[in-house]
């Protein structure tokens, strides 16, 4: 039930998404390296700036995110974020096991590249690396937000 | 910082590139469908506007939907320089999202959205059209069903037609930018 509530509260500020699988025609091949994030956090602001937004401070959130749908980007070296529309053989933009699993992870993958409308688009053949979280924002941040965790967590 | 962080993902080409890209993606078809009204409703518009589409539900309790008070703002920014555009909701829960329940809270989001509702095999063409999977994440003892569903947003010429689809993370104004690019110059 509490899970539950802190859940709704998370989507309450998210809104639940999750990103439809299309079919893809051409996109160019790259290899890259950055972190998984939480998009809606990073680029809406309610949680926080960018810098509170990733790595281990922003981790529980991230998860409550994805499990509700916000789509997933990744955060590359360079500062350009890639809405991630597939990773490996799970065709969800968010919630799956594999979004899951990599939330706030910094991943070097080989996958395509589509840009529309401004906008770069990432389908993820391979995670060659996964380096688990690596920025370790908590130690600025502390959890962001703090009701990220619940009152009664173990 | 926000700004900033936008212009990394958007670049800079903006509405410009969108009449240039080829669509890389297969999304779209035919649905027919009933409105809030009762009125038989496909994925044309009766009065040939373009059309932004998204996926969700109108009469949940829990949640405030980030994208559906989005797409209001971006109407307005374009109605503010003469373009018309038609925001359409499919529910994906048509058991709370009925002919008679679904207009009044689209309503009070945006007077112009259609709600549009069905029985589950005709919304599923429209799921299937769009690539578009649900989810009943759990039941709110209070209010009901939670909804996990499709995020992104569809932009469809008068005839139906896709003619991108935009992540509902963007601002209003990059998001009515990039609608104009393909609908062209207001007035």
């Amino acid at each position: 039930m509490r899970h539950n509530r802190v859940f709704a509260a998370f989507l309450a500020l998210s809104s639940p998404f999750l990103l439809a699988a299309p079919a893809f025609a051409e996109g160019q091949r790259v290899q890259l390296r950055g972190e998984i994030i939480d998009t809606w956090c990073y680029f809406s602001g309610v949680m926080g700036g960018p810098e509170a937004v990733v790595g281990s401070a922003h981790h529980t959130c991230a998860l409550w995110c994805s499990a509700g749908g916000i789509p997933v980007g990744l955060l590359a070296e360079d500062g350009t974020v890639y809405m991630v529309l597939q990773i490996e053989d799970s065709d969800e933009s968010a919630g799956g096991d594999t979004q899951m699993r990599l939330a706030s992870h910094v991943v070097s993958v080989d996958g395509m590249h589509y840009e529309r409308d401004g906008l770069n688009y990432l389908v993820v053949s391979e995670v060659v690396q996964d380096d688990d979280i690596q920025v370790l924002s908590h130690d600025d941040f502390g959890v962001v937000p703090p009701f990220a965790v619940p009152e009664d967590a173990p | 910082m926000i700004r900033l962080v936008a212009a990394c993902l958007v670049g800079l080409t903006g509405a410009a590139q969108a009449e240039s890209d080829a669509l890389p993606f297969a999304l779209g078809g035919d649905f027919s469908l009933t409105d809030q009204s009762g009125m038989a409703r496909t994925q044309a518009d009766p009065e040939g506007l373009p059309q932004l589409l998204f996926f969700g539900y109108a009469n949940c309790q829990e949640i405030c939907s980030a994208t559906l008070p989005l797409m209001a703002d971006v109407a307005d920014i374009l109605a503010g320089g003469d373009l018309d555009l038609r925001l359409v909701m499919i529910t994906v829960d048509p058991a709370r999202d009925t002919v008679a329940d679904i207009g009044p809270p689209l309503a009070r989001i945006h007077p112009g959205f259609i709600g549009l509702t069905g029985t589950e095999a005709e919304l599923q063409i429209a799921y299937d059209a769009f690539g578009v999977d649900r989810e009943e994440l759990f039941v709110d003892p209070e209010h009901g069903p939670v909804f996990a569903h499709g995020s992104m947003l569809y932009l469809l010429d008068g005839a139906g037609a896709v003619q991108t689809l935009l992540p509902p993370i963007l601002p209003a104004g990059q998001i009515a930018r990039i609608v104009q690019g393909y609908v062209g110059p207001a007035g």
